[in-house]
């Protein structure tokens, strides 16, 4: 039986139980055993999904503490010998993963989004060059296969229901980390750009019109969403940043209102189903990814397309009156 | 203080070409940049030392001979040292290798602080910095959106980080490694005039294995524990759109295609 261990970053437990599916897709259902490790306290619904369970028994460790959390996967690796190391791919989970990889002499795979296997070979497939190629890597040597995964492009969906044994961990002599959090604000997101089904999105062709969207927005039950430069410029904020250094989203619909497409920037809506690109230059990057390119003014569209829109509700509910 | 600024020079993904029929991308003729979280970090230093002109900077990079002409530049824009490692047999290191092949550098050097970026646009893995941190036994953080403040005499630094979920504040101790986030609020300074045709050649290092000293089984893609298998051409690029303009019909066909998909329920 092959052996899989989970690190769950207590600020993604949700998404790091997740990453079973990746144990799944490489060993099979009945193919492995599940190990969860969680630093903090947090293991959300673990317990009844894992095999094991590890408990640090010093004390949580917050996720900042990236070198005594490396330490202690190499220590659990010496005991239980793992097939496989998967660590989210979350703010600390990549300082994380390196850190143990290098302790284990083991080759590390960073933000995987697709799994496969040749043989017994684990092939890991990444973006490279911001998004525009995609790796197909493996490990070599003796170690086991690592690899940090992006969160939320696998989800465990059919889970087999069990109930975790607790096995409690003794680190010995951990050092202080010398990393202090000095202070946590939590950020307000009022609704996640990542829920939404429909994103209007606006970039440096829509800068002095960007406050429209909301009414397109709205008229699609969707969300407003923005390119960098719309952020850096001050117009919008950062939670609703689309791209490689914001968010990557999956809508069914996204529309892009004077967007370029630059790498970064697509990087974030790969995995759109239909694209919609209103631009003045239609050989703008972008349109080539497109479902439906307009060309022109995207103030125009929008306007245009609000009108139309308003136009036959009125003409409905005037149906529905008669 | 002493500032280790990590430099990387990456091809500029936009101007990558597809070359449709061999679904590849043609990297030979792009033009190469620095990496613009690099880019940020070094600002950030260069910041630092016009506040107090004693703080020493040192940029390190590891990369073939070519690189040289710009490693030119980052002294004419007031960096005291360049340090390029450069060896035909570091070639196809993946960042297992390039991390052990830094931190023997770095071991051997003094200093207050490593300064990165989070991640490469090219490979953008970043493990180079953890890797680096964890041979060399130092804190790390990455992720960094802003440098409150670094202090040699008090050993620590405080650093604003944009995690998933919240704003942090954390204070380090030094040394320690820190990675930034890209910020274009931070530029590098332009070269002045009278420094265009500087010779620098004295405040620049070119350090080949031989002087390192690893064993060549540590190098290159023998070193590597990692390896890539295939790289393609993500499918996306090849969508053959609609074409339309913002007129009448336009509208109305977008109209009815929303209509269509079911994007347009009251
Ligand atoms: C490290 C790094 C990370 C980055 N991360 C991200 C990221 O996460 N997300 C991101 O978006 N960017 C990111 N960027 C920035 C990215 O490289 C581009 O600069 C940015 O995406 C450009 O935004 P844009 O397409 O909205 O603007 P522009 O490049 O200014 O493009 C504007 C487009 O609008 C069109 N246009 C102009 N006027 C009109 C009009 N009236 N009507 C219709 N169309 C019009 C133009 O033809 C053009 O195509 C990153 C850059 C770096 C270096
Ligand atoms: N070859 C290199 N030479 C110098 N610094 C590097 C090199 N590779 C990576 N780095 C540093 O490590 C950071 C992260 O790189 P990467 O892990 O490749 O994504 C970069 O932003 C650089 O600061």
């Amino acid at each position: 039986m092959k052996r899989v261990l989970v690190y769950i970053d207590e600020d993604a437990v949700e998404d790091s139980i997740d990453l079973l599916e990746v144990g799944r897709l490489i060993y099979g259902d009945k193919g492995f055993c599940s190990y969860a490790l969680a630093a903090g306290v947090r293991y959300g619904a673990a317990g009844s999904l894992f095999d094991y369970m590890f408990q640090v028994k010093n004390g949580a460790l917050p996720n900042y503490d990236t070198a005594t959390i490396a330490r202690c996967i190499e220590f659990l690796h010496r005991i239980y010998c793992f097939d496989a190391i998967v660590v989210p791919a979350t703010h600390c989970g990549r300082m994380i993963a390196p850190r143990a990889a290098m302790r284990l002499h083991a080759g590390l795979v960073a933000d995987v989004t697709g799994i496969g296997t040749d043989g017994d070979e684990v092939l890991m497939v990444r973006p490279a060059f911001s998004g525009r190629m995609l790796a197909t890597v493996v490990c070599r040597g003796s170690g086991p296969v690592m690899m940090s995964v992006r969160p939320r492009v696998f989800t465990y969906e059919e889970p087999v229901l069990k109930s975790a044994e607790i096995i409690d961990v003794d680190v010995q002599d951990m050092k202080t980390p010398g990393i202090q959090l000095i202070e946590r604000r939590e950020k307000s997101e009022a609704r996640d750009i990542r829920t939404s089904e429909v994103l209007i999105s606006g970039g440096g062709g829509v800068i002095r019109d960007f406050h429209l969207l909301e009414r397109l927005a709205e008229a699609l039950h969707g969300m407003v969403a923005a390119s960098r430069k719309v952020v850096d410029m001050g117009k919008a904020p950062r939670a609703i940043q689309v791209g490689q250094s914001g968010k990557i989203v999956s809508p069914r619909l996204y529309i892009a209102l004077g967007i370029s497409g630059s790498a970064q920037h697509v990087a974030g809506i790969r995995d759109a189903e239909y694209i919609i690109s209103v631009n003045t230059n239609r050989q703008a990057p972008i349109c080539s990814m497109s479902d439906i390119v307009v060309e022109g003014d995207s103030r125009a569209f929008v306007e245009g397309l609000l009108n139309r829109i308003e136009a036959s509700n009125t003409q409905n509910s005037g149906d529905q009156k008669r | 203080m002493r500032i280790l600024c990590l430099l990387k020079w990456v091809p500029d993904v936009d101007q990558l070409r597809y070359d449709r029929e061999r679904n590849i991308l043609i990297r030979e003729n792009a033009r190469l940049m620095l990496n613009p979280e690099d880019a940020t970090a070094m600002a950030t230093a260069l910041g630092l030392k016009r506040d107090a002109p004693d703080t020493y900077i040192e940029a390190v990079s590891m990369a073939p001979r070519g690189a040289m002409p710009h490693l030119e530049d980052l002294v004419r824009r007031g960096i005291d040292h360049v340090t390029l490692i450069s060896d035909p047999r570091h070639a196809g290191s993946d960042t297992w290798a390039t991390s052990r092949v830094l931190a023997r550098y770095l071991g051997t050097r003094d200093f207050d602080c490593v300064f990165c970026g989070t991640h490469t646009l090219d490979g953008g893995t970043g493990q180079v910095p953890a890797q680096l941190a964890e041979v060399l036994g130092l804190p790390l953080m990455v992720g960094i959106c802003a440098l409150v403040k670094l202090i040699s005499q008090e050993g620590q630094a405080v650093v604003d980080v944009e995690g998933e979920t919240a704003m942090m504040r954390f204070s380090i101790a030094l040394p320690a490694v820190l990675g930034f986030q890209y910020s274009p609020e931070r530029k590098l300074p332009y070269i002045q005039y009278e420094d265009l045709n500087r010779d620098v050649s004295s405040r620049i290092t070119v350090l080949g294995n031989d002087k390192l000293g690893m064993d060549e089984s540590e190098l290159g893609l023998k070193g590597s524990l990692t390896q890539v298998r295939r790289l393609e051409v993500d499918a996306l690029e090849a969508k053959d759109p609609v074409l339309l303009r913002v007129d009448q019909d336009g509208i109305d066909k977008v109209y009815h295609w929303l209509e269509q998909k079911g994007f347009l329920q009251p």
